[in-house]
């Protein structure tokens, strides 16, 4: 039978039990590797498999859990040499009473961001592995103790784009229902079902006790059938073994039947014993049929943000008409767009739409590295925003969980390009009501094409609750009419196609007086309307608080707790002024001046000194008689031993502020002098990832006016070179923590000397001396922070 | 079960690079600020085996065959027969918060990685506590951890897939050999029968002994 077959067949589906533990029990000395059983102990492997067979099991998981090229290296072994050996004896084992799987653990190193390891390469290694098994034979795939959402997706899609085979995906999570990287079971479950995969599950790490509560959280975001396979309890922290007997074992999985799990086995310390026993407790259950709807949502790794209540969709990370984030793509500027994605999460948005075209910049390189470093900082789900297909594909590969796509429209072109990729990676996507003739004018017209987009998303298999529509507004002054055309469409749509809907809201407003006025008002009627997702720049206090009133009038905000939360302690004008959109700002203290503010450190009261300073004062005035002047103090003060490394940083972060105050009125670089200085490019060298050192040199550098290119952590030379040259940067940092990774910072030193870039290079780290650093052909070394300010003077001036 | 409750202010003001007599108000309300919101987000979990050990020419070779080889180990463990090898996390979110802060706020994000770095000591002085407490009447030399003097990162990869590391805490070590989540340690703690004279660890073991910044300061990191 079939692996889809028997899926459908009425009753549980049995798996096997535990390879690894059943191995070592045989003899297998610990820290040898189990994937090359096949090789060393073939007589072994078959005498385990057989022993499932014999218990009951439907399916075998081959012994290839871990060999994958990462894992092989150390054994000098192949995936070629080791896949068909292990699926061989699997089969030979399974005869015509089992199906038989490749089985794909992780690969052994962590992905980015906790790790280092890239997406791409990871899904080349499950590639690799998935051909091999192609090419002898196996009946699907299953992949499994997995920790984190963004490997398992890399095995998914591995197995999709080299096979036909149908997927089991099951992941392992701690007692708090979480994995070890602290994603959940529902993204795992929403984020899966989209990719495709056939059955999701939960195995290893708990026992069949702790399986309830994961099981009951699956059910509510996944109609997939669940499989489960825990291990013989709880384990011993020094490897003693497992707490629940097989008996015990036995009816505690049976108990699962009431939850309508459909596959059952095994992990780690169950035997034979166990999954026969099982099988026995199994019989005569009647697996309880749970109805089950997964509602309209989107996610990260860690958060859902189901779409059950207006849903805010941050619009900052964006360049149109903001020169700030424009400059920030340009120079490569990632850390301004995580600053501004922080900011909206913390005014409350839910989602962030993301954004980075500009004509000037590869688009699609820029969105991949912007989605990977966003989604290091942020749990929010992004929305990803582009008109061209190639930017979607690899903005959708990386992004971990279920994103929204921004977005289609009527045009048949842009259907046939775009909703293919938010099928294939899961994604939910917005419905421009637009097309080839442009925006129909009549709220009528508008449903038509929401209806066209419905319907041929649904053709291509997407679920209606992944589709969102966008009735579009269009500037009120210019044509007064088509607000309430909007509303109308809009209104029709959520009750006519049963569709959640998406508008940008601050358009409306253009070209008007008092903006926020008529942004919050039309926000407000659009949410009447049905609006679930506007999108609008959440740090607008008027914007946020028309959409806590809704909440609250419409008693979505039970007993107005999240409005209270957010005004119980606020006083609020009875009228709202003209540049109510302006951030908040900390009282100024009346006593402190902005030197003693910037010399204590006091970030939060630097923006208003630096606004109040402006009204009297040249921003040149006040960025090289005070700023500097006081940056120079406590500089001089850290070399003299009297301030200490935190002080340093405290006092540049809040020069740092009052910066960004003077650059909101200039085109001015921080530092003055009207021309900008020469950019340095910053890297914690390949091989390394402790970057903080790296990162506290930035932020001082910064604040001495130098505008630096940080390339990250773990850099490869060749990408140090090519920014250099880019940005023609006559300085170059870099830093090393560890003593093994000294090589790659020489390495990186003589590739800028082999293509004559014409920079000096500065190094700095824990190992490194003043003589390390001019044996491997540096210019300069700094001891510290303030030392590499001291370089950038005397080589920038 | 390893639980942190509280972090050692002093300690993680020397991590920072500051003194602790001197630092002034703000400085010691932030540290214990962030201090309670590491403890918050660490999720501690280790792993341990006990294993025979060997003493050859190259170094030392543990029972299942592993050999953690170099001069200094093998002087560390003279008159040990087994050792307990451990490995202990913080967990990924305890990067994740570091990481985060570093957008906003630097000063509070070294803050923070301080603490972090405090708290992994704690939790291994707490393993090393249930350790020794499983070895009545045995005398231990301090726990040593790969880059220690010429003991090799590249035992890592070998000492967490003994540990079965990556599936018991979620540990892993990169292709350069470090440990993530960053804030992890693994360490092997000699167990002796016989009483043997205890050494401090010192600044003779650290790899970062010659250009130290604690030690360039005239003090020392506060590891001991």
């Amino acid at each position: 039978m079939e692996f889809r077959e028997l899926l459908r067949a009425p009753g549980p589906v049995i798996l096997d039990g535990g390879l690894g533990t059943m191995l070592q029990a045989k003899g297998l000395k610990l820290g040898e590797y189990p994937e090359l059983a096949a090789l060393d102990h073939p007589d072994w492997l078959l005498d385990i498999h057989r022993s499932y067979v014999e218990a009951g099991t439907q399916i075998l998981c081959a012994g290839t859990f871990g060999a994958n090229r990462e894992k092989l290296r150390r054994t000098g072994r192949t995936v070629e040499e080791v896949i068909p050996p292990s699926i061989a004896i699997a089969r030979e084992a399974a005869g015509d009473r089992a199906l038989v799987a490749l089985d794909l653990g992780p690969i052994g190193q962590l992905l980015e961001p906790t790790g280092t390891l890239d997406f791409e390469t990871a899904v080349d290694i499950f590639s690799q592995q998935v051909r091999c098994a192609v090419e002898v034979g196996v009946d699907l795939v299953k992949i499994e103790t997995m920790t984190d959402l963004q490997e398992c997706r890399a095995a998914l899609l591995a197995v999709k784009e080299n096979s036909t085979l149908p997927v089991i995906v099951s992941l392992t999570y701690e007692e708090r229902g979480r994995t070890f990287l602290g994603h959940s079971p529902a993204c795992a479950a929403l984020t899966l079902e989209g990719m495709g995969a056939d059955v999701i599950g939960v195995n290893c790490s708990l026992g069949p006790r702790e399986m309830p509560a994961l099981v009951e959280e699956l059910t509510r975001w996944t109609t997939l059938p669940i499989s489960v396979k825990p291990n013989a309890g709880l384990p011993d922290p020094g490897g003693a073994g497992y707490d629940i007997t097989a008996d015990e074992f036995a009816a505690a999985m049976a108990e699962l039947t009431e939850l309508g799990v459909k596959l059952y086995g095994g992990c780690c310390g169950t035997t034979p014993e166990y999954i026969a026993k099982m099988c026995k407790a199994l019989e005569g259950r009647t697996i309880r049929d749970i109805s089950r709807q997964v509602p309209a949502a989107v996610c990260s790794p860690v958060q859902v943000v189901p779409i059950d209540r207006v849903r805010v969709i941050g619009e900052r990370i964006n360049p149109t008409g903001k020169k700030r984030m424009k400059e920030a793509l340009l120079r490569d500027d990632i850390d301004y767009m995580l600053g501004q994605a922080l900011e909206q999460t913390q005014a409350g948005a839910d989602i962030l739409d993301v954004n980075v075209g500009l004509p000037e910049i590869d688009e699609a390189g820029m969105m991949v590295k912007v989605v990977k470093a966003l989604q290091g900082v942020t749990d929010a789900p992004l929305q990803l925003d582009s008109t061209r297909p190639e930017v979607l594909e690899k903005a959708l590969r990386v992004y971990c969980g279920k994103a929204i796509v921004n977005s289609v429209n009527g045009d048949e072109e842009t259907l046939d390009a775009i909703l293919p990729l938010v099928k294939k990676y899961g994604a939910a996507v917005v419905g421009l009501t637009l097309d080839k003739n442009g925006i129909p004018k009549t709220a009528l017209d508008r449903l038509d094409i929401a209806r066209r987009i419905l319907n041929r998303a649904l053709n291509y298999g997407i679920r209606r609750e992944d589709v969102y529509i966008d009735c579009l507004t269009l500037t009120v002054s210019a044509e007064q009419e088509a607000a309430s055309q909007t509303l109308e469409a809009l209104s029709r749509v959520k009750k006519e196609l049963g569709l959640k809907t998406v508008l940008g809201v601050s358009n409306i407003s253009f070209g008007l007086p008092a903006r926020p006025l008529v942004n919050q008002n039309f926000l407000m009627m659009a949410m009447t309307k049905g609006l679930d997702l506007p999108i609008i720049n959440p740090n607008l206090e008027a914007m946020m608080a028309a959409v806590r009133c809704y909440h609250l009038l419409m008693n979505i905000d039970t007993d107005a707790r999240e409005y209270i939360a957010a005004y119980g302690s606020a006083t609020v004008s009875t009228s709202i002024t003209a540049g109510a959109g302006q951030p908040q700002t900390a009282a100024p203290s009346g006593e402190r001046t902005l030197e003693q503010i910037v010399v204590s450190g006091l970030k939060g009261e630097a923006p208003a000194a630096t606004r109040k300073l402006l009204e009297t004062m040249d921003s040149m005035a006040v960025v090289d008689d005070i700023l500097i002047p006081a940056l120079d103090k406590v500089g001089a003060d850290f070399e003299a031993g009297k301030v200490f490394l935190p002080q340093l940083i405290q006092a540049a972060g809040a020069a740092q502020a009052a910066f960004e105050v003077i650059r909101e009125g200039l085109s001015v670089q921080p530092g003055g002098q009207g021309e900008p200085k020469g950019i340095i490019v910053l890297a914690t060298v390949k091989g390394d990832i402790h970057d903080i050192g790296k990162n506290i040199v930035k932020v001082l550098l910064e604040n001495y006016g130098y505008p630096v290119v940080d390339l990250g952590k773990d850099v490869e030379p060749a990408a140090v070179v090519e920014a250099a040259k880019k940005h023609g940067a006559p300085l170059v940092g870099l830093s090393a923590l560890m003593t093994t990774t000294l090589g790659s910072m020489e390495e990186t030193i003589r590739l800028l000397r082999a293509e004559q870039v014409p920079c000096k290079v500065v190094v700095g780290g824990a190992v490194l001396t003043a003589d390390y650093a001019k044996r491997i052909g540096a210019d300069f070394y700094a001891r510290d922070a303030k030392g590499s300010v001291d370089v950038a003077r005397q080589v920038i001036g | 079960m390893i639980a942190i409750t509280q972090l050692n202010t002093s300690e993680v003001l020397r991590y920072m690079g500051c003194p602790p007599e001197k630092a002034d108000g703000f400085l010691t309300a932030q540290v214990e600020a962030c201090a309670r919101e590491v403890l918050e987000v660490i999720r501690p979990r280790w792993s341990w085996r006990e294993l025979g050990l060997s003493f050859e020419e190259e170094g030392v070779r543990l029972e299942n065959g592993l050999l953690l080889p170099g001069e200094d180990l093998k002087r560390h463990l003279s008159g040990c027969v087994r050792a307990a090898i451990f490995c202990a996390t913080l967990g990924a979110e305890a990067d994740a918060l570091i990481r985060r802060t570093e957008r906003l706020d630097m000063g509070r994000a070294l803050t923070l990685d301080c603490c972090a770095s405090t708290a992994v000591e704690a939790v291994c002085d707490q393993i090393e506590e249930e350790l020794q407490s499983k070895f009545p009447g045995c005398s231990f030399p301090f726990r040593y951890s790969p880059g220690y003097g010429d003991l090799p990162l590249e035992v890592q990869g070998p000492l967490l897939d003994l540990l079965d590391a990556p599936r018991r805490a979620g540990l892993c070590a990169t292709a350069s050999h470090l440990l993530t989540p960053r804030k992890s340690v693994t360490a092997i703690l000699g167990i002796s029968d016989k009483e043997i004279e205890r050494t401090k660890r010192s600044c003779l073991g650290c790899p970062a002994q010659g250009s130290c910044q604690y030690r360039k300061a005239g003090g020392h990191c506060g590891i001991s």
